[in-house]
């Protein structure tokens, strides 16, 4: 414990400089700004920002990159709350009761309450992250390619089985990002895959043009011809203060939301959205009154608000202990920080002490920061709402466009954009789930090394799996999530999703 | 949605999940032909051609799975495209500008593709879509391009 907080102590040093100071408040607004324009999600914000992290320092890349992830988060919900509009899809379930409690002269208590929630659970984000991660990476130095196939593998079950949608279609999209990642040359052959003749195609494809694609442009093609935004309200500071019944119905939904977030963030898929949807269903399965849900119930606010910012914090656990990402999000930042030389894993808390603590007191540092700056400010923030789309959307395609092409300045990256872009458009139409392309694009080549040095180890038998008890135990684990999964599929029974309404809120 | 048995009509003709399912699995077929090329090594030591080959069987089964379990899913039919047209004039505008970036330079295709979209596309005021234009092109510019210093492409003209 004494070591943890001399830890912390030195992430502090490193946070409370003035450049990084800056930084995480320049990332803080970008976030919100970003959260809460539509067709721009954090992983859109962040992709399009990587660039211009390259000629940064490594800390504060990260912390910038961070400081848009949740200032999304916060930002998300500002739209929802006074527009109805899910600024980023984590927010969607802020819609529901965060308008109608607009729609009764209530909003500003509902963005409090919404942005104390997101300071508690990042908070609790932060502190699981602190305790949990080096514990983690600890345990992981035990890792050989097998574990890390077990690991990869058991991930993909676990999305599978957490996904929002239908399992067998998170899973072939799994697997189309899976494929996606052949592409380019094969590091233990020298074999040029797929490349088609495309010379820059050999570095393989990257996970901006496809996260920028898939997510920002898919959403554009998606709300294109939309009309002009509706009025939007725009709270007093004085109006902004809940009731006393209005914390007291708070606090338990805050306070399982976050622990909720967090747990759930940290597994592979959508968590800060799923979280969200899973957060909602708990709390109106617990009310005391569950009809007020759906016509202005705060808890329907509190308890998702909470869930998606902490687990925005969960999903940094496996990204720094691991080196894997969970979500698309995590992944852009993987490769921000890789620009730099550093591969988040194992050894990444041991080698590089300042990165990581640094990483962790500037969130602590970003949370503060946004509550201070989001509440006093909403009406500040609510005048970009006011721009018609006909301006927003154009300048948005033209920051995909020019985001992708600053990553590589190669033309090749801005074509992935846009065929992605035209794909999502697509798989949306037809009810698939796209973060699962991102991930399975992530960790095709960690997969595959893995899977090849696991087999040039035992000699090609498959054997090696299932005798080394972690990598058993993480891919039993993993079957036995699988077949929880087929379970609806072959007995024609509800799943979980239909327990907490996700189908419903979806379909 | 697959499990969603009582909302969908039953209507005759290929169910949404049906057509996606096969659209994967002749994507996996197409893969592993195209895979041929590549050798597969063995077992022991898998050549660039085995895992492809893995994910091409299995995108191949998920896509016969979904097919097959997509009976219950909404017709295809019932899938609008209202906005089709619309995106894909976007698309259209953005291929234009994925060719003339590098030769026009970064000021001059953002503006023109600015223009275009604000003023032809979605019919705004001309003044306001001029200075909208000329604006987000020059700013970005001197910011992504010149204070954040990534190298941003420009005209023979040097502009």
């Amino acid at each position: 414990m004494v070591e943890t907080f001399n830890n912390l102590m030195l992430g502090f040093s490193v946070a409370l400089s003035p450049e990084i100071l800056v930084y995480a408040f320049a990332g803080c607004i970008i976030g919100t700004l970003v959260g809460m324009m539509p067709g721009l999600g954090p992983l859109a914000g962040i992709s399009l920002l990587l660039p211009a992290t390259f000629g940064l320092n490594p800390i504060v890349a990260i912390v910038l990159l961070s400081g848009v992830y949740y200032g999304a988060m916060y930002g998300g919900s500002t739209t929802s709350i006074l527009m109805r509009i899910p600024g980023e899809a984590a927010s969607v379930m802020t819609c529901i009761d965060g308008y109608a409690m607009t729609q009764k002269g209530r909003a500003g208590p509902a963005l409090a309450i919404a942005a104390i929630g997101s300071f508690f659970a990042g908070t609790v984000g932060v502190i699981g992250l602190m305790l949990l991660a080096p514990t983690l990476a600890e345990f992981a130095l035990r890792f050989g390619p097998p574990e890390y196939t077990a690991l990869l593998m058991m991930g993909l079950f676990i999305l599978a089985y957490m996904s929002g949608g239908s399992m067998l279609k998170t899973l072939a999209m799994a697997g189309l990002g899976l494929m996606i990642g052949m592409i380019g040359i094969d590091i233990m052959s020298g074999y040029t895959r797929f490349s088609f003749g495309l010379v820059e195609l050999g570095d393989g494809v990257g996970i901006v043009p496809v996260a920028v694609g898939l997510f920002g442009i898919s959403e554009i093609l998606l709300t294109a011809g939309k009309g002009e935004m509706p009025d939007v309200q725009k709270p007093k500071l004085r109006d902004l203060i809940p009731s006393r019944e209005e914390f007291r119905l708070s606090v338990g939904p805050i306070g399982r939301g976050s622990l909720l977030g967090f747990l759930i963030g940290i597994i592979p898929g959508s968590a800060h959205i799923i979280s969200s949807f899973v957060s909602y269903g708990i709390e109106r399965r617990m009310s005391k009154h569950p009809e007020r849900f759906g016509n202005g119930a705060i808890e329907g606010v509190a308890g998702p608000e909470s869930a998606n910012n902490a687990a925005a914090s969960g999903a940094f656990v496996p990204m720094l202990a691991l080196g894997i990402p969970t979500s698309p999000v995590t992944a852009v930042m993987i490769a921000a920080i890789m620009v730099h030389g550093i591969s988040p894993g194992p050894l990444l808390i041991q080698e590089q002490p300042e990165l990581f603590w640094g990483f962790v007191a500037s969130m602590y540092v970003g949370n503060v920061v946004l509550l201070v700056l989001n509440l006093p400010m909403v009406g500040v923030f609510v005048n970009l709402l006011r721009i018609p789309y006909a301006y927003l959307y154009p300048c948005v395609l033209a920051f995909c466009i020019l985001g992708t092409y600053s990553v590589t300045n190669s033309m090749i990256d801005v074509w992935i954009m846009l065929v992605m872009g035209g794909l999502g458009y697509v798989l949306r139409k037809f009810d698939f789930d796209l973060a699962p392309v991102a991930l399975g694009l992530v960790l095709a080549p960690m997969l595959e090394l893995s899977l090849r040095q696991s087999l040039a180890m035992s000699g090609g038998d498959y054997g090696i799996f299932f005798e080394r008890p972690i990598a058993t135990t993480m891919l039993g684990l993993g079957v036995v999530l699988f077949l929880f999964s087929i379970k609806p599929l072959i007995f024609k029974t509800k799943d979980w999703r239909a327990d907490v309404g996700l189908d419903e809120a979806k379909g | 949605m697959m499990h969603d048995i009582d909302s969908a009509p039953a209507k005759k003709g290929i169910r949404s999940d049906q057509f996606s399912g096969f659209i994967l699995l002749a994507l996996a077929l197409g893969v592993g032909w195209l895979n041929l090329e590549y050798p597969l090594g063995s077992l022991r030591e898998p050549g660039p051609g085995f895992m492809p080959l893995l994910l091409a069987i299995f995108i191949g089964a998920m896509g016969l799975l979904i097919a097959l379990w997509g009976g219950k899913s909404d017709p295809l039919a019932a899938i609008e495209w209202p906005e089709a047209k619309r995106a894909l004039v976007i698309m259209a505008g953005c291929i234009v500008v994925s060719f003339a970036l590098e030769p026009l330079g970064y000021r001059i295709t953002i503006f023109a593709f600015l223009i275009f979209f604000l003023g032809v596309l979605e019919r705004r005021r001309p003044l306001p879509a001029f200075l909208v234009s000329l604006g987000f092109s020059l700013i970005s510019f001197y910011v992504i391009g010149d204070l954040l210093q990534v190298p941003l492409p420009r005209s023979p003209w040097g502009f």
